[in-house]
């Protein structure tokens, strides 16, 4: 999609915008009761489908004729009705009212009065999407917008997903990830398993969304029954607004890089020293390198070579969004339309980096009074190039630190000319790591393109004033196309490759496929005008699907045909089918007393296809209170807007565990001497169900000074239990891991939440308004099988410990150098201090994990007049991370690649301290998994920081628009840290362990992945 | 409109939800099967025991660890190339523990894999009752439950002839279908058996064997099986490991198979034929390229050069005579890093191949001969013994010239021959073991081909020292509490 086809858009609807103004202009400013402008007031023809919005002054402008009737209608205020007279300005004061001030909450299956919500509950608005980068998905939108909810991006690659983690670490080894519902559908996410990963997520175009509700605790997860004990996050997509159609045309363009590191490479002159150092104290790898051996020319020319090899592997990246929606909706039909376009080239040179294509069409019809209906449906298509990622030579992250300096990137002849192949193109330097990244990036690709249907058509039937019904059946469908080659004379093939058939290439497809019919039956009451009494019934149906295949050949005849049809034979070949299936029944019920009690409960019973026959249902139950003392009549005279006190407990389950664990199985993977061969692959245990939750929630809400300050605090405990640990078993059973999945172990999270809005200054020209939220988390170990430690982590560096924090750092303790002869040192399981090292030295760090015990997020947001600037702050405190990235930049061991300049500040005499130890002690010092690289993981960033400036009235009355907007926006451009790199990380080394491998602990370490990226963005907003 | 009308109506439409238990109940694995539903055919019975087979490959072809090479390396016929990557250096060094990685856990981890294959063959084998390829299938799956727990007993336990003792000291836990100790219950995968005596070890084993060999076909069940000539060679090793020695001598004249000639050895271990191989595990390199590369225990090939981890002891080296054909079947020159190593060629690969992907050979007649031969010479019946040690010199010697040896000499002799004839092909540690032998590397040669370079660290493994008994792997010490309380004295 080509912008320009965007511009002849942009012309066609100057063009309808023109016609449209043929009629008499009224305009004018609506305020509140105050005098204050009202921003987003609709202002509607009366009987036709013709509106306007008054924009942030409070101005409308709307061609009507004499006797129109124009309504303002503003949520929280009155609606007045005007008739259009003689004049052609009609300012308009709206008064607040108390009924309609109701906010309207998305909550479980349904929508709710704020105020009569029991539950505790989350909601990200549209309005607090949109500075951030539209290519950015989701999930990583929602880091610090809400308290409760942890998220941290997988890392910086573009089109990743982020780790969401709602109250804490609620399973060991099942998915924590939240379930997200998008109008009704349930996302599937598969991350408990990385040959089978699909998250869709990143494939949703943030511009579409209007709303997202993060359901925390019992009283609402519970209505999710066995899927949710992660929490769920609801998303709401865009609907039309009564009134004309509103054309809305959105273009942002900008840079992106690498965040600095507050530390320096040596450069060559640097490098060369070190290495003649190293060598004059015998260090035997070193007295091989330039340093050691080159004359004082050779030195020279070596140094004059100094290459930066941040500049030669990593570029600036080009940001680019381009979204155009179309919406509108009159008494009959609603729609919402979109189209958008976004590429990241991510900041790797030489290859792609994350391109998206998404339309949308939401629309709902009133068909007859009694039904409607509804059908969205969504579709996008991306694609993204996949660096290696992990920690050797193929990874272009690692080759930024650990190429030499006096090495350039393209090999030089005997006269330092650079060398030319045949085809007489440059020839990159292999470099002493014997691996030129630069051309492995252009000769080892691999690229996977996705299209992702979402969609769902639903009837609602108004049967009565009392019973409703609504039946709607969702799917979604990602189908995964993934190509992985090797090019004939490319890199890898010089290593593996076979001559005979030069080049493999390898094609993955993958369906995914889940649909969900849903049915649910709904009764509303009134006794008395005050007892309101609401239930329903549900009856849920969720299927899924997915396929897999798998092709990898060898042979090709050139480099240029990428399809396996040309190859000369096929290698392996694959395919596989999974399955799961769930089929719930529930209810629902509501009870409040005139707006001031109110009671909820809800049951709802699972079955599911992953458990075996003993186990296959399971029942869930919660039950709220709330009681809003605002409402109460002594409150009459206080300042409270709002004050509720609610409380809710109830249970939920996870059931993301591999499927048919309850069956004994036999495996066919393999093959023995060429023939079918089946062995025993697991041992069953029929007793298997789902991971079970328990959450207890009490929380305050209120708002006060007309609301303008308002806020949330809660308390929660969560409990979860019956969570699967695969309990090590004799190997006498003769299954293939030794091991079987048994519902066993306890953990517990618990924590305080507060959130807390303010509009500190409002008036008509100046408003300054700031808010943020904390959550501070306690985690806690409560039951492991037998009581037995469990040593986890990608490299064994966490711990599980009865009594102790979740996922406990698990190091042996570094005592610093000793001053007498620079030996690193040591403590041993006595607590002596000692010059040796062992790996059973490996001691619990108490109260030392990578979950933060506090965190969130504020903002702050200045408006004047068309100016606005708003900053979105993002922080997080008392995690650690292993900094196994500084460990290799100052490792003795890789004094053949390059060092941090630190390296140079080892032990050199007696009674050095604050030394690194002397490079005499390579095997003691080089040791990674010790307290000398376990670093604080404090920080805090400004997320993004936006400057827009929105075009006064009389100014857009002239050329015609509606509204035009000129936005600046800059993301991560500001980090406070004490950590030695960039302290936000999710995946360490995605290739040793990411989502779904066994024992991965999200922000445990970092090791070359792809580091978060810092961009500015400049964009405009037009609206018709 | 009709309210109530409508309201049955969505009740009714919601019934028709209910029938979706049957869908829940009725679904299955798609690429897995589970066992008995599975084990319907003979076809299928096959499939399974195609996966014991495998399951036996894995732990006797691992390119780390193989049952195939690591006997070797902790024996007398190897020494440590330098300029390796000093895989496997904790056995070669004879300093492994219950924590060593590799071979240790997989011996055990992956026996019991193949057994638990067997076992469920045999639990299900009256599902095919009445067909012809029954006692075929059965007799394979006993004879392979029976090597499994052997290569248990003989790893992690003592040779019934290693001590006095050996017999009352612990094994393996043998496990068999037929007395109820396997099972899908969650109490049979939490179960903690306990070690086993050897004797008791080796009465089951050689029950197993000799029943399988009632049952199992006498032609051969394709490359890679075990067939009748498979088990009686299996029992000759038994019995010899046992001190049955007449049995050795019956078991070994059942076997059919001829030595493989002077001229077809080379072809033997380039699999361009299967002269002489009683039991192998085997490959199809054409359709396994990613299989274990068995050779990669001694060596692997980078861009010309062979990198050896391990290469043939001088002393050994030079103990063959020039006119032994066996000499450049097993040795080559390989040079890593301008340095010359009397490298083992065994192993190598295919014709033509260095990336060391050939079948294993378990047992060769070579072996049945000299087993005879040993049991012979333990009977006291000398001049046999020559004879049948004879047989086997007179296709490996040329110019061959009779041999006339008696009393200790003979005796030496035969396992001389052994050492040679075997070698590199994992029984040395278990012959020294099995005769109550110390393990003694020259202290004083190096690893380079002119015996210079660097001697071994250790040079000797008394005989009765803990480690000829391989620790209990840490993970079953730590899953089960019973054999928590047995492991090996030492460790």
């Amino acid at each position: 999609m080509k912008v320009h086809y965007y511009k002849l858009l942009m012309l066609f609807f100057f063009i309808c915008s023109v016609s449209f103004a043929q009629e008499k202009d009224i305009s004018g400013t609506v305020t509140d009761d105050k005098g204050l402008p009202l921003p987003g007031v609709n202002v509607l023809i009366k009987n036709t489908s013709k509106g306007t919005q008054t924009d942030f002054d409070g101005n409308y402008v709307i061609s009507a004729n004499r006797g129109a009737v124009i309504s303002f209608s503003y949520v929280g205020f009155t609606t007045n009705d005007v008739v259009v007279g003689d004049n052609t300005t009609i300012n308009i004061k709206l008064a607040a009212s108390a009924a309609e001030l109701e906010e309207v909450v998305v909550t479980a299956y349904g929508v709710s009065r704020k105020s009569s919500v029991t539950s505790a509950i989350s909601t990200v608005g549209s309005e607090d999407l949109q500075d951030f980068v539209p290519s950015t998905s989701i999930d990583n939108i929602l880091q610090g917008q809400a308290a409760g909810v942890q998220v941290t991006a997988s890392n910086g690659r573009p089109g990743n997903t982020a780790f969401v983690q709602i109250r804490g670490v609620g399973s060991l080894n099942a998915s924590t990830t939240p379930l997200y519902v998008i109008d009704g559908v349930p996302i599937p996410i598969t991350d408990n398993d990385p040959t089978r990963s699909l998250n869709p997520l990143s494939n949703l175009n943030p511009n579409d969304i209007e709303s997202l509700s993060i359901l925390k605790d019992a009283a609402s997860v519970s209505k999710y029954g066995s899927r949710g004990a992660n929490g769920v996050v609801l998303i709401t997509t865009k609907k039309g607004k009564k009134g004309d159609a509103k054309i809305k045309f959105t273009s942002s363009y900008g840079f992106g890089q690498r965040i600095a590191d507050p530390f320096d490479l040596m450069n060559a002159e640097q490098k060369l020293e070190i290495e003649r150092q190293y060598a004059e104290l015998g260090v035997a790898v070193a007295t091989r390198l330039p340093g050691a051996t080159s004359s004082p020319q050779e030195l020279r020319d070596l140094i004059a070579l100094d290459t930066d090899w941040e500049e030669e592997l990593l570029r600036k990246s080009v940001i680019q969004s381009n979204s155009l929606s179309i919406s509108g909706a009159n008494d009959k039909i609603n729609y919402f339309f979109s189209l958008g376009y976004n590429k990241d080239t991510g900041i790797i040179d030489r290859i792609d980096g994350f391109e998206r294509i998404t339309a949308r069409l939401n629309t709902s019809y009133q068909a007859k009074d009694w039904l409607g209906i509804d059908t969205n449906i969504s579709f996008a298509r991306s694609t993204t190039d996949l660096p290696r990622d992990r920690n050797n030579v193929q990874n272009p992250f690692r080759g930024v630190y650990d190429y030499n300096p006096y090495e350039p990137l393209f090999s030089r002849d005997a006269n330092g000319g650079i060398l030319l192949d045949s085809q007489g193109n440059p020839v990159y330097n292999p470099t002493s790591t014997s691996f030129p990244i630069a051309r492995a990036l252009q000769t080892e690709t691999d690229s996977t393109r996705d299209f992702l249907i979402i969609g769902n058509v639903a009837a609602n039937l108004t049967l009565s004033d009392k019973f409703s019904n609504r039946f709607s059946v969702g799917l979604v469908s990602n189908r995964l196309n993934r190509t992985r080659r090797s090019i004939q004379g490319g890199v890898l093939q010089g290593f593996v490759g076979d001559s005979q058939f030069p080049g493999t290439q390898t094609e993955n497809a993958a369906i995914d496929f889940e649909y969900n019919i849903a049915n649910l039956f709904s009764y509303n009451d009134t006794f008395n005008d005050v007892h309101n009494i609401s239930a329903s019934f549900l009856l849920e149906y969720n299927e899924n699907i997915r396929t897999d295949l798998f092709v990898n050949a060898r042979g090709f005849p050139s480099p240029d045909i990428p399809y396996i049809e040309v190859a000369a034979e096929p290698t392996r070949a694959g395919s596989e089918e999974d399955r799961r299936i769930l089929f719930s029944q529930a209810i629902f019920a509501d009870y409040d007393y005139d707006g001031r009690y109110i009671a909820s409960f809800s049951v709802r019973r699972d079955g599911s296809s992953k458990f075996g026959p003993d186990n296959k249902y399971g029942t869930f139950a919660s039950g709220s209170v709330a009681w809003n003392i605002a409402k109460e009549s002594f409150m009459d005279s206080s300042f409270f807007n709002d004050l509720k006190l609610r409380a809710s407990y109830g249970t939920s389950g996870n059931q993301n565990i591999p499927d048919f664990q309850y069956l004994p199985a036999l495996g066919f993977e393999n093959s023995y001497n060429g023939f079918s061969a089946g062995s025993p692959l697991r041992a069953a245990n029929p007793l298997i169900q789902w991971e079970s939750q328990a959450i207890l929630d009490i929380g305050v809400e209120f708002g006060f000074f007309n609301n303008r300050i308002n806020g949330v605090v809660d308390y929660f405990k969560k409990n979860s239990k019956d969570l699967l640990l695969n309990r090590p078993i004799s190997f006498t059973v003769g299954d293939e891991d030794n091991g079987i999945f048994q519902n066993i172990g306890e953990v517990e999270n618990s924590g305080v939440e507060f959130s807390l809005n303010a509009d500190v200054i409002r008036t008509e020209n100046f408003t300054w308004s700031l808010g943020g939220n904390l959550t501070i988390l306690d985690t806690k170990v409560k039951k492991l099988i037998n009581g037995q430690d469990i040593v986890r982590g990608t490299f064994g560096n966490i711990i599980l410990r009865e009594g102790e924090n979740i996922n406990s750092y698990y190091l042996v303790e570094y005592a610093g150098v000793n001053p007498a002869n620079g030996a690193p040192q040591y403590v041993d399981l006595d607590g002596n201090i000692t010059e040796t090292y062992s790996d059973s030295f490996q001691k619990i760090q108490k109260g030392k994990t990578p979950i933060a015990d506090l965190q969130g997020g504020f903002f702050t947001s200045l408006k004047y007049k068309g100016f606005g600037i708003r900053g979105d702050f993002v922080y997080r405190g008392g995690n650690y991370i292993l900094n196994s990235q500084r460990q290799q930049g100052e490792a003795i061991g890789n004094i053949n690649r390059n060092l941090r300049t630190d390296a140079f500040n080892y032990w050199k005499e007696p009674g050095d301290t604050n030394v690194l130890p002397s490079p005499l002690f390579r095997t003691t010092a080089d040791q990674a998994g010790t307290t000398r690289f376990l670093e604080k993981g404090d920080f805090i960033r400004l997320r993004t920081l936006t400057l827009d400036y929105n075009m006064p009235r009389k100014f857009l009355d002239v050329i015609k628009l509606d509204a035009l907007r000129f936005f600046v926006t800059g993301q991560n451009i500001w980090t406070i840290t004490d950590y030695n790199g960039d302290p936000e990380i999710g995946i360490g080394s995605a290739e040793s362990g990411e989502q779904g491998d066994a024992g991965f602990v999200p922000g445990e370490f970092s090791l070359f992945s792809y580091p978060q990226v810092k961009s500015y963005t400049f964009g405009v907003e037009v609206g018709f | 409109m009709n309210n109530k009308f409508y309201i049955i109506g969505i009740l009714f439409l919601s019934l028709g939800f209910f029938a979706c238990d049957d869908e829940l109940n009725d679904l299955e694995p798609f690429t897995e099967a589970e066992p008995s539903a599975f084990l319907t055919t003979p076809q299928n019975f096959e499939i399974v025991m195609n996966g014991v087979y495998r399951q036996l490959w894995l732990y006797y072809s691992d390119p780390g660890s193989g049952l195939q090479g690591i006997p070797d390396i902790i024996s007398d016929n190897v020494i440590l190339a330098q300029t390796g990557r000093r895989s496997n250096a904790d056995y070669y060094d004879l300093r492994y523990v219950a924590s060593t990685l590799r071979a240790i856990p997989l011996y055990w981890s992956e026996a019991y894999e193949a057994i638990n294959g067997a076992n469920l063959i045999i639990e299900n084998i009256s599902n095919i009752d009445g067909t012809t390829e029954q006692d075929n299938i059965l007799g394979q799956a006993l004879a392979a439950r029976a090597w499994a727990h052997f290569d248990l007993a003989r790893i992690y336990g003592q040779i019934p002839t290693q001590s006095a003792g050996a017999n009352g000291t612990l094994g393996a836990v043998y496990l068999k279908a037929e007395d109820g100790d396997t099972g899908s219950t969650i109490e049979d995968a939490l179960a903690e058996p306990a070690r086993e005596t050897i004797a008791s070890n080796y009465e089951e084993i050689i029950e197993d064997l000799e029943r399988a060999s009632t049952l199992i076909s006498e032609d051969s069940n394709g490359e890679g099986t075990l067939n009748k000539n498979g088990v009686e060679a299996l029992l000759s090793r038994v019995y010899l490991y046992n001190g049955e020695y007449q049995k050795v001598i019956d078991a070994a004249n059942k076997v059919t198979a001829s030595l493989a000639t002077a001229e077809e050895l080379p072809d033997v271990y380039i699999d361009n034929t299967n002269a002489g191989v009683v039991i192998e595990l085997s490959i199809n390199t054409s359709s396994q390229s990613r299989g274990n590369n068995v050779g990669v225990l001694y060596s692997q090939s980078s861009r010309g050069e062979t990198v050896s981890e391990y290469v043939m002891d001088f002393d050994f080296f030079n103990s063959i005579d020039a006119t032994d054909v066996r000499k450049s079947v097993l040795q080559f020159v390989g040079i890593n890093d301008d340095i010359e190593y009397n490298a083992i060629k065994k192993f190598l690969g295919e014709e033509g191949q260095t990336n060391g992907l050939v079948d294993v050979k378990v047992l060769r007649m070579a072996e049945v001969i000299l087993n005879k031969a040993e049991a012979q010479f333990e009977l006291g019946l000398e001049a046999d013994a020559l004879a049948s040690l004879n047989e086997l010199r007179e296709v490996r010697y040329s110019p061959y010239v009779a041999g006339t040896e008696t009393g200790v000499a003979l005796e030496d002799a035969i396992q001389f021959e052994r050492r040679v004839e075997l070698a590199y092909e994992g029984h040395r540690f278990f012959d020294l073991k099995r005769r109550g032998e110390g393990i003694n590397r020259n202290a004083t040669n190096g690893d380079i081909i002119d015996g210079t370079g660097t001697p071994p660290t250790e040079a000797t493994l008394p005989a009765g020292n803990f480690r000829f008994q391989f620790p209990i792997p840490i993970g079953e010490i730590n899953a089960n509490s019973t054999i928590a309380k047995q492991q090996n004295p030492g460790y």
